[in-house]
């Protein structure tokens, strides 16, 4: 029986082994000899050459190759060391890379041979706590001509790049779809390797070689920490690039891959115009001079709270909160451009009939009080809630339902219009850490007086909005944007001071469609605040409003979401979601 | 005594001329006119180092050095004047506002100054959400904007040198 393109676990819940610097070692020693594997037949280009790369802040490399694959290097005038390498043209750029035997270092070098300018990173392990994270420093350069003076221009960081998508096809097979909507981050997609379920997030660089050629790296921080360093034609969709790193089975990947793609489409960026300046988010602090290799990481599994059923049950028993004052409560800062409550509520009574769960019978006294029920039990439970009429007879709400022993939260859309339900429940006490919430999808419909809802008709998971970026300004200060890369998972993007895309995460999630132009979703920020993020999302009037449900040290919350929107753009990318008769999305 | 001042090489000269006129028509006066000659020159000199010392300041704080009253402690008499709104990240003269005035007071061993100006203020975004711990990890995470102010300062001489005892922001 064919196996699915599915792994076992996704990305960020792979506990990857933290690899010794010997483990490490020992495995680049083979490959620093032998250079690093290719499935496309290795460029000649340097062959019998001699060549000396001077870098603006960084080493003087001197290189000799012989053939196609060994080449000596002396580094600032040093000693040769002999090592494999494998190099591979695009137009007028070679790229080449190779491991210096005896370290765990390496190059990867770009030479634009029509301005002899280069651009090299120099790449190392066991730089980081995580020994197996590669480190990257980049060095902007020339390679010398002999009677010749210095050039003076020089590659550079550019945001040129940002707002683009590209699947791309490796030589060896590999499928991804590519997301640059940071100027400091990406987004991919591993069709061929994970099934295409989840998008992931990496530090980022971007430089600009000419109006056409880009150079583009990512490491996968926070997973395998393995590092992808690629050149890409945007006119001929073609690549050439280098993977070095450890997989999930710790095997070694280093190989230099040619590539071709397709172009998926360019969403909006939002600096200034004139600005097109890289590397928006500084390497260190203000004030502080960044240590080698130093960048700015989001590292949300890290940094979160991890705790255990006991804990969070203690936690909730003590501090839980549902719609706290706006100014001063837990989430008040994604509450600034909330828009007013709607008191429609108060005063009615109903039950929603779910088709896969319980129906919930309410009471609403006022419109921030409701008693709410499951039917068939006797004790109905106070709860405070807060309502939002989003699109004329749509109204969204939540509340916590106490006593429930996963501490649920429902956030629930209503549409008195079509007498439809969706409500996304929320619940702690999920198999990685208690306090990361997960979230059930219950359709169903309105039971009222005077309301005839309908039998068979349901609110429905959608794909219309996949390939959509569009930005959230929740307060001063606070802008996002979501981007929709697969009908399981999105990605925010955190704008800088100068409106330049920064850092980026994303999570599953899943996207209901309650009418034409409106929407209601959910995320889990899993392995990250495991907070469930729902908004129902109007496009005609480009606002959301929504609930969000998070535990953590500080005790169960749930709070109003509500942002300006803007659409920034679309990616042509559905087709790339839908199962195919073989089996798999690749 | 209140000088009004700004910063103009025009200003500059305008009160080197006051000071001359005086000084050329001093030779056959009394030990009065040279009191009072003396007085106005130390007024002046007083006038000129609580603008060094305010200018001085300022550098300071839009060199973005406001991360704690330390940073400043130097120009100020006590570590309790120096501590102020750490959110102040600049400050620069409102052209449109009224001229800045300098008081020595009649012993000379203080002063007030009143400078309107237009302050750059940095608010934190509370850390209550991932969004907002995310831009505070890329080196954002603020509201910035400028409010028209007006900065009341009371200075101190100590030890025959100015230094600020208090600053003031009032809404202009």
């Amino acid at each position: 029986m064919p196996g699915t393109p599915y792994p076992k676990e996704q990305m960020h819940r792979i506990a990857y082994t933290k690899l010794s610097e010997r483990q490490i070692a020992e495995k680049l020693s083979p490959v620093a000899v032998s250079g690093p594997t290719s499935a496309s037949p290795l460029s000649g280009v340097f062959a019998g050459k001699s060549i000396r790369i001077v870098t603006d802040k960084g080493p003087a490399l001197s290189y000799t190759f012989r053939g196609t694959n060994r080449l000596s290097l002396a580094e600032n005038g040093g000693g040769a060391a002999e090592a494999g390498y494998g190099a591979l043209t695009l137009g007028s750029v070679a790229f080449f890379s190779h491991v210096i035997p005896g370290t765990q270092r390496g190059y990867a070098a770009v030479i634009d041979r029509d301005t002899n300018l280069a651009t090299v990173f120099e790449l190392w392990f066991s730089g980081y706590k995580d020994n197996r994270e590669v480190q990257r420093e980049i060095y902007y350069g020339y390679v010398e001509q002999p009677g010749q003076a210095p050039p003076k221009a020089r590659h550079v960081t550019t945001n040129r790049v940002e707002g683009k998508g590209f699947y791309w096809k490796q030589d060896n097979g590999a499928e991804t779809l590519e997301f640059y909507p940071s100027a400091a981050y990406s987004n991919f997609v591993e069709l061929s390797r994970l099934g295409g379920e989840l998008g992931f997030c990496g530090p980022s660089d971007y430089i600009k070689i000419n109006d056409d050629l880009y150079i583009y790296t990512r490491t996968e921080c926070e997973f395998s920490g393995t590092f992808t360093a690629y050149v890409m034609d945007l006119n001929r969709i073609e690549q050439v690039g280098v993977r070095l790193g450890f997989d999930a089975n710790d095997a070694l990947e280093y190989y230099v891959f040619r590539g071709k793609g397709e172009w998926l489409g360019q969403h909006a960026h939002f600096e200034k115009f004139g600005d097109e300046s890289g590397a928006p988010v500084p390497a260190a602090a203000a004030g502080q001079t960044p240590a080698k290799g130093a960048r700015r990481v989001y590292r949300p599994f890290e940094t979160m709270a991890k705790m255990t059923k006991a804990e969070v049950d203690a936690v909730c028993a003590k501090h839980t909160t549902a719609f706290a004052p706006r100014a001063s409560g837990p989430g008040a800062s994604m509450a600034g451009n909330l828009g007013p409550p709607t008191g429609w509520l108060a005063g009615k009574t109903f039950t929603l009939r779910y088709d896969h769960a319980p129906a919930m019978e309410y009471r609403f006294d006022d419109a921030e009080t409701l008693h709410w029920r499951k039917e068939g039990s006797g004790n109905w439970t106070k709860a405070r809630y807060q309502a939002w009429e989003s699109m004329p007879g749509v109204i969204l709400f939540g509340h916590l339902l106490e006593g429930e022993p996963n501490h649920d939260g429902h956030s629930i859309v209503v549409d008195f219009d079509e007498g439809l339900v969706t409500c996304f429940n929320g619940y702690l006490n999920t198999p990685y850490f208690a306090n990361e919430a997960g979230v059930k999808i219950h359709f169903g419909v309105i039971e009222m007086e005077g309301l005839i809802p309908p039998k068979y008709r349901r609110h429905v998971l959608t794909d219309e909005i996949v390939g959509r970026a569009v930005s959230q300004n929740y307060a001063p200060g606070l802008t996002s944007m979501h981007l929709y890369t697969t009908p399981y998972s999105l990605s925010w993007i955190i704008f800088t001071g100068s409106d330049a895309g920064g850092l980026e995460w994303s999570g599953p999630a899943r996207y209901v469609k309650i009418r034409n132009g409106l929407y209601f979703m959910y995320w889990l920020e899993e392995a990250c605040n495991g907070t469930l993020g729902t908004i129902l999302v109007n496009f005609h009037t480009m606002r959301d409003v929504g609930v969000g449900y998070n535990c953590g040290t500080n005790g169960l919350n749930m709070s109003a979401v509500g942002a300006h929107e803007r659409l920034a753009g679309q990616f042509d990318v559905k087709r790339f979601y839908q199962v195919k008769a073989s089996g798999g999305v690749a | 005594m209140t000088t009004k001042t700004d910063s103009t090489r025009r200003s500059f000269l305008k009160g080197g001329a006051l000071l001359a006129v005086p000084l050329a028509s001093a030779v056959p006066a009394a030990v009065m006119a040279d009191d009072g000659l003396k007085a106005r020159l130390a007024r002046l000199e007083d006038g000129a180092a609580i603008r060094e010392l305010h200018q001085a300041w300022l550098r300071q704080i839009n060199r973005g050095t406001n991360t704690g009253a330390g940073d400043t402690a130097a120009l100020f008499a006590t570590l309790q004047g120096a501590a102020f709104d750490q959110g102040v990240r600049s400050i620069a003269p409102d052209h449109a506002g009224q001229p800045d005035a300098i008081e020595v007071a009649a012993d000379g061993k203080s002063a007030t100054g009143r400078f309107q100006c237009l302050v750059g203020i940095e608010t934190a975004i509370a850390q209550d959400c991932t969004l907002a711990q995310m831009a505070h990890a890329q080196g954002g995470g603020f509201v910035r904007r400028t409010e028209r102010c007006v900065l009341n300062v009371e200075y101190v001489k100590a030890s025959g040198a100015w230094a600020i005892a208090r600053v003031e922001f009032a809404p202009a």
